[in-house]
């Protein structure tokens, strides 16, 4: 099959949206299919060979945060010579309600079926209202619309009114289910071990949660350690913390991918104490995957990931208490540990790209059927013809 | 000075037909176009509705499951089947803006093989490694996933269209012609876990 992939994101700067764009084009790549990707981009060098840049990539502030995004007449052509270049099955936009090359594409493409990933950026604009009469026409020519988790799906229906179909994010299951424990890093009966992963300096990550609920842990474990692993300073909340707290914690700073996935296979249990902001959870999945023991804070996102509390525990978000009980249940209960493991790992499967990379394929299936099961539309003829059968920007 | 105010009236009124014109035309094949969108998703779900029957019905007949379940999944089947030949969708007078009443049918074949095929059972049949069996078991995962897909779309089509049709202009000038008006489509493709492709 050829697919064209928007995604209007800086290609060169990390981000969920971007790695979900790479992992999904590679595992179709190694199916066997032709695949290409637009992307705004600073660089051309170095860059994959399926990859097209869209222009380079602008800072602005669009619904309240900072994106990297390209727009502009150059943008624009580009994105006409690659759709005529690529003779797409079908075109596939992430996000295409942001002001950047997948709306573009949408509004510039013809003849393809056009399949739209909403990740998380569906939220009220007011760029969304003021512009729905022009925008409108280019929606309707969406004929299959995913959204990548309930809260996406429910973001869609109300401030796009549009309904969609659930296909979650993918893991590369397979890298961390191999990843191999280290020994530094393995708890003992009496010394047990805690994973936090994320950014340290970022409240909503809710390290300030899980440096608290230690301290009920080290009342009963005096000799567990809780490592904290990814970007950002530490220094000032363990500034705060309580000095017990404090000499147990080790921060490890950014760590590999391999690394990641060693800590998550080496700890007793890994803590996901967030306090909102999640669309998704992706790291619970890694965890689960890795086979670590998994606690999350109650947020729907991480709900959904654990099957409602089926394979992992959850807690009340935002509540120390609530965590540091939910700790010390775990590690007085070996046994429960082992069947939240073996049951995690079984879960993270669903999330498995191979699974989920095929949930998109039959997307693009339908979506083509439902494209060649149209009864043949009449092909404007003339500047009136033209101007009555077009949508703004071009098309049929 | 009265010869010029009339030219001026008369350029005005005519560039505003001209304007009224190309929007109901616009707006005309506009609704077109989703009402085409709306009867490709049909026929998607269409082909779907009958692949599934289709490997819902060699699995029954693989011998692979107990008479009773077999009988349970074959019925659901047939009548499935039977309702696609009797009414094909290409034929239909409603140019596929309506699924003819095969809700019911649809929902029978989805509770059908959720009742005789629970995760346990399904495990069970792939421990078998037969092929035939393996084979018609992805196929029913496979087209009951489309056929929620399907579904999925082919609604998100109608509300689009319903959307249009609801707007003034399109109703005061009639420009949706004789077009039946889309329904949703609605009946139960949930399938057990085990099934789900």
């Amino acid at each position: 099959m050829r697919i064209g992939m928007v995604c209007p994101y800086a290609w060169d700067v990390p981000g969920g949206v971007q790695f979900h764009v790479r992992d999904l084009a590679e595992h179709f790549l190694a199916r066997g299919h032709e695949v290409s990707v637009l992307a705004p981009a600073d660089e051309e060098e170095g860059l994959p060979a399926y990859f097209t840049s869209s222009g380079r990539p602008v800072a602005v502030r669009y619904n309240g945060s900072v994106a990297r995004l390209t727009f502009g007449p150059v943008t624009s052509a580009r994105v006409t010579r690659w759709l005529e270049a690529g003779h797409f099955e079908v075109l596939h936009l992430h996000e295409p309600m942001n002001p950047s090359a997948a709306l573009m594409a949408l509004w510039a493409s013809t003849d393809e079926p056009v399949v739209a990933t909403f990740h998380s950026s569906v939220v009220k604009s007011r760029a969304l209202q003021a512009a729905q009469p022009l925008l409108r026409p280019s929606l309707e020519k969406i004929r299959g619309r995913i959204a990548v988790s309930q809260e996406a799906r429910a973001n869609m229906r109300r401030y796009l009114r549009a309904e969609s179909f659930i296909i979650p994010n993918g893991v590369r299951v397979d890298r961390f289910r191999d990843a191999r424990p280290r020994e530094e890093w393995c708890g003992t009966a009496e010394a047990p071990t805690l994973a936090f992963l994320g950014r340290c300096d970022e409240p909503r990550k809710g390290l300030g949660v899980a440096l608290r609920a230690m301290r009920a842990v080290l009342d009963e474990h005096p000799t567990a350690r809780l490592l904290v692993a990814g970007p950002g300073d530490a220094s000032v909340l363990l500034r705060d913390a309580d000095p017990r707290v404090v000499r147990s914690t080790e921060v490890l700073g950014v760590v590999t991918e391999e690394d990641k996935a060693s800590l998550l296979a080496s700890v007793d249990t890994y803590l996901a104490p967030h306090l909102g902001g999640e669309s998704f959870g992706i790291v619970l999945v890694e965890a689960m995957a890795a086979g670590a023991a998994v606690v999350a804070s109650d947020l729907p996102a991480f709900t959904d990931v654990l099957d409602g509390g089926r394979t992992g525990v959850l807690f009340e978000t935002g509540s120390a208490d609530a965590l540091g009980h939910a700790v010390l249940g775990l590690l007085a209960d070996p046994e429960r540990r082992g069947t939240l493991r073996a049951l995690g790992q079984d879960r993270a499967r669903v999330f498995d790209w191979g699974v989920v990379a095929d949930r998109v394929l039959a997307v693009y299936e339908t979506v083509i059927a439902g494209a060649h099961g149209e009864p043949d539309q009449p092909t404007p003829t003339g500047l009136w013809g033209r101007l009555v059968r077009g949508v703004p920007g071009g098309g049929n | 000075m009265l010869d010029l105010d009339v030219l001026q009236a008369v350029t005005f009124v005519v560039i505003v037909l001209i304007a009224l014109a190309w929007y109901l035309s616009y707006s005309a094949a506009r609704l077109d176009r989703l009402h085409a969108k709306v009867e490709g998703a049909m026929s998607a779900l269409d082909a779907q509705l009958v692949r599934r029957a289709e490997a819902a019905l060699e699995l029954a007949n693989s011998g692979a499951l107990d008479p009773g379940s077999a009988l349970l999944i074959a019925d659901a089947a047939t009548a499935s089947l039977e309702r696609t030949t009797e009414h094909p969708l290409t034929e239909d007078l409603l140019d596929g803006q309506h699924f003819g009443g095969r809700e019911g049918v649809e929902s029978d074949l989805t509770a059908a093989l959720r009742a005789a095929l629970p995760d346990d059972v399904v495990a069970g049949l792939r421990a078998r490694d037969d092929e035939l069996v393996t084979d018609s078991l992805d196929r029913v995962a496979a087209s009951g996933l489309r056929v929620r897909l399907a579904r999925n779309f082919h609604n998100d089509a109608v509300r689009e269209v319903r959307r249009v049709r609801a707007k003034r202009s399109v109703l005061f000038f009639r420009l949706a012609g004789y077009a039946a008006l889309p329904e949703p489509v609605d009946f139960d493709d949930e399938l057990p876990l085990a099934l789900a492709a």
